[in-house]
């Protein structure tokens, strides 16, 4: 049996941050998890920039303001103690990012360079061009090779062990071998990122983020904390859900539906194109649902069209984003539109944490940062610029956090980690040897149009019902589901069938969540109740996994400065 | 209906084979949508690796029709376009272990990336505190080499470490001790480019296949050419490959041409050239493919080209 002090589960900034304050305490035995090579985690597809208010580009800007933004972006509904920590430390982590050799872009002064984005008050996005989390991601594995942080890479979480409250360790299957192994562990950081893939096609999100850590953390008794806020960026390429930038309606881009219309004349007369992202999306879906989109399912879709701004232009301001259409859906957007339809971008909810300084959840030695877990600073909506921020300054804290329980904690018992490693043996025999049965695939298809039509951009409640008794349904569906692979190593099928039963699982607890909040509030958007009710829904919802049952609560927001009020741009 | 036929190489730990896969055309595909298609629709047992699906993880390169591609960047329609067949071979990146299918091992990679020391040393002159100063001419020189995404096309396609035992590095390693060396950040460029020396850094053979191929553009090959470079002003000029290049410049600046006669003898010295090269040369005057007695003369611009030395000294120095 493997035994770690500390593992961390996850690979990207969150996870390898996290690995390397872990470590910094020699006498302490740290290895990550990594269900994939670390570089290729999805911290590394964040293109626009990290926020820090470094004040270099606007010496008025200050923590404080960044603390008001996001907690006026996030709808109200985040903890203001842990964007206060969140806002006070970003600066100092810009400067030890640039330290461990981050490209960021510079200024004339030869400080950080800084950009403004959505729902900030001073232009405080750090950035590298356009590749800002592919190059903190890169930087901080560069890191990991000089202190040696051990990687198991290729090795996936199947299970946490927890008896009566006390963690023993997880278990996890090494690819390649297809071996189940047991590892003791006095402490764990949960670091596995977002579950955007219960949209399966209609996301961002990379082929990979199915919430495994979220799951494995919700099977054992953690709640899942907000998860029915989910952001959805209107400009998702239609066949890929590839986003293209938001730059693309900046500079004059027209929505255009089947008749040829300009249709956001209908939503938004006065700004058409340039209406906030949630109307822009609620509308483009508006258009599809009553018939005036092109395509048909899951592969509708209206145009965006930007040749009216010539070669010329295009070329100069959207170079990237022409490449990114010719090569993801095969169309010059110099020549042509392009189908483009909204894509699911980010999971502001997630494992619940207690304590933001240390992110440890309700269980002693579990930790969790980055989009797996809700701290939570997004609340209802997320700001652009928050997200490689959160991972990386959550992932140093959680690191830390875990050599503190590490330290606390000693090796005791095994008995529950070893019957959940024969659980998990067995599991993966029965599996692979089924010889028939429904097709996990079309599980999956099914579950994501379920999510995409009912527990989408826009809500009501008889369309979340009927999307709750279809994943009912699925998950029913799903015990007798096929995964075609009978190989004893390396076995992908088998990987994508936990990976499918997690997304699942969230995807009840997504739906439930969404249809108890009975008020309208940052991404969460309901026909039937149009407005915020902080009467009766300031609080975050937590849903906890008992079997086939879930049992929903809430608990207070923490408002430290800032009382609610009316979200205005 | 048109039909694309798919071959592709499997491996499953011990045993090899080539398996048939059709699926109908669709326009405006890509690579990785074929591999996602034949997993999903007609063969669930089928290993590669892909992520985030827009040319950014790196994950999903392989070789079709024996040219290493990034799957999810690479249109199926140029692909059949510029094969003009219908018939594509899908192989694993070739210069890597194969785990199975098309999935490849980066450990052992990554070991030998270590010994560039792929990380900033970082100067005096920054702080953990407060970070660094770094003029935007300075950040430009390390931007192109950090849109690196490890795909390993470049060393898919190198044909040094086609025949090399192993010694020689990776292009994208190289990449990383030019990215490093040039930061001005960092205060040792030398611990990244000795070790590139050491292992062999005159033997790329300037096939340009690594440039060529890389889905990020970076310039491999003028990194390759800083590196040996650096490595001379070292002080590393007793080696082949510096005296190979300093043959060349010494004869194009007398004389405005190559004396081939002289070459081997320049860059390997005299004993080594008398005990290596001569029945090779014997053969060579035998077909009179070579006279041993020319002795090219200058040629009529040798005046400038001495001009154009001259220029290129000030502008180094200046």
């Amino acid at each position: 049996m493997f035994k770690y002090d500390v593992v961390v589960v996850g690979a990207g900034g969150a996870g390898m941050m996290a690995a390397l304050y872990a470590s910094k305490d020699p006498s302490l035995k740290v290895a990550v998890l990594s269900k994939i090579f670390p570089t290729r985690s999805h911290t590394g597809a964040a293109q626009g920039g990290i926020n820090a208010a470094m004040g270099y580009r606007d010496n008025s800007d200050s923590a404080e303001k960044h603390f008001r933004d996001t907690v006026k972006g996030s709808d109200f509904l985040a903890d203001q103690d842990a964007v206060e920590f969140f806002t006070t430390h970003m600066p100092e982590l810009i400067s030890e990012l640039d330290y461990m050799g981050v490209p960021f872009s510079r200024d004339k002064n030869g400080k950080v360079a800084q950009r403004p984005f959505g729902g900030a008050s001073s232009p405080r996005t750090c950035y590298s061009a356009d590749k800002t989390g592919h190059v903190i991601l890169h930087a901080l594995y560069e890191q990991c090779l000089k202190n040696n942080v051990r990687f198991h890479n290729d090795w996936y979480l199947l299970s946490l062990a927890v008896d009566n409250g006390h963690f023993e360790g997880l278990v996890a299957m090494d690819i390649r071998t297809a071996k189940v192994h047991a590892i003791q562990a006095k402490a764990v950081v949960i670091a596995t990122g977002g579950y955007g893939r219960v949209y399966w096609s209609r996301t961002t999100n990379a082929i990979n983020m199915t919430g495994d850590g979220t799951a494995a953390c919700f099977d054992i008794g953690i709640p899942l904390k907000d998860p029915e806020f989910v952001q959805f960026h209107p400009t998702g390429l239609a066949s890929t859900g590839v986003l293209l930038s938001e730059a693309c309606r900046g500079e004059g881009g027209y929505l255009i539906n089947k008749d040829g219309e300009r249709f956001m004349a209908r939503y938004a007369p006065d700004k058409m194109e340039l209406g906030p992202r949630d109307l822009v999306s609620r509308s483009i879906e508006t258009e599809i649902k009553e018939g005036r989109g092109f395509g048909d399912g899951m592969g509708s879709y209206v145009l965006m069209d930007l040749r009216h701004l010539g070669e010329e232009k295009i070329m100069e301001r959207l170079p990237q984003v022409r490449e990114l259409a010719m090569d993801f859906e095969g169309v010059d957007l110099v020549k042509e539109p392009v189908p483009i339809r909204p894509s699911c971008h980010y999971m502001m909810g997630g494992i619940h944490i207690v304590d933001h300084k240390t992110c440890a959840t309700p269980i002693e030695g579990i930790h969790a940062a980055g989009e797996c877990c809700a701290v939570s600073i997004h609340g209802a909506n997320r700001l652009g610029g928050n997200s490689v921020a959160d991972v990386v300054l959550f992932g140093k804290y959680a690191g830390q956090g875990a050599q503190q329980s590490a330290k606390k904690r000693s090796f005791t018992s095994t008995a529950k980690l070893e019957l959940e490693k024969i659980k998990w043996t067995e599991k993966f025999d029965l599996i692979r040897k089924k010889k028939t049965g429904i097709n996990m695939f079309e599980i999956r298809d099914k579950m994501a149009e379920t999510m995409w039509y009912n527990v989408g951009i826009f809500r009501t409640e008889d369309e979340m019902k009927q999307a709750y008794y279809t994943i009912e349904d699925l998950l029913e569906q799903f015990k007798d589901a096929f995964i075609g692979d009978s190989s004893e190593s390396y076995n992908m099928a088998f990987i994508n069938y936990v990976e499918i039963s997690n997304l699942l699982k969230l995807a009840k607890a997504v739906t439930l969540g969404a249809i108890n909040r009975k008020e309208s509030r940052g991404s969460h958007s309901r026909g039937d109740y149009p407005t915020r009710d902080d009467e009766n829904f300031l609080k975050h919802t937590l849903i906890y996994n008992e079997g086939e049952y879930y049992r929903l609560e809430y608990s207070p927001v923490t408002i430290t400065k800032y009382q609610p009020e009316e979200r205005k741009y | 209906m048109r039909t694309i036929h798919y071959k592709i190489k499997r491996f499953d730990g011990k045993r090899e084979w080539y398996q048939d896969y059709q699926l109908q055309y669709e326009k405006g595909k890509t690579i990785l949508w074929a591999l996602t298609a034949i997993r999903e629709q007609l063969d669930p047992t089928l290993v590669f690796t892909s992520a985030c699906r827009h040319a950014i993880c790196g994950s999903c390169a392989i070789k079709v029709n024996g040219k290493s591609f990034l799957a999810c960047k690479t249109s199926l329609d140029e692909v059949l376009e510029t094969f003009k067949s219908d018939y594509l071979v899908f192989e694993p990146l070739s210069n890597f272990e194969v785990i199975k299918d098309l999935a490849i091992a980066w450990e052992p990679k990554m070991e030998k990336m270590k010994q560039v020391k792929p990380w900033l040393i970082p100067s005096n002159k920054g702080s953990v505190e407060r970070g660094f100063i770094q003029s935007e001419d300075d950040f430009h020189e390390i931007s192109s080499p950090t849109d690196c995404i490890l795909c390993g096309v470049c060393t898919s396609e190198c044909n040094q470490l086609a025949v090399n035992d192993g010694t020689y590095l990776d292009p994208f390693i190289l990449n990383r001790a030019y990215r490093f060396s040039v930061d001005s950040r960092d205060c040792a460029p030398e611990e990244h480019i000795r070790p590139v020396y050491e292992n062999e850094l005159w033997k790329c053979i300037h096939c340009m296949q690594c440039i060529s191929s890389c889905p990020k553009g970076i310039p491999l090959t003028d990194e390759i050419a800083y590196l040996r470079q650096e490595s001379i002003k070292m002080g590393e000029v007793n080696n082949q490959g510096a005296k190979h290049a300093f043959a060349f410049y010494d004869d194009v600046r007398n004389k405005g041409r190559l004396n081939e006669t002289m070459l081997p003898i320049k860059t390997d010295g005299l004993l080594k050239t008398a005990t290596t090269k001569i029945p090779f040369a014997l053969r060579m005057i035998k077909k009179g493919k070579i006279n041993p007695f020319h002795m090219p003369k200058a040629i009529e611009g040798i005046k400038g080209v001495k001009e154009i030395y001259k220029y290129a000294e000030e502008v180094k120095h200046s």
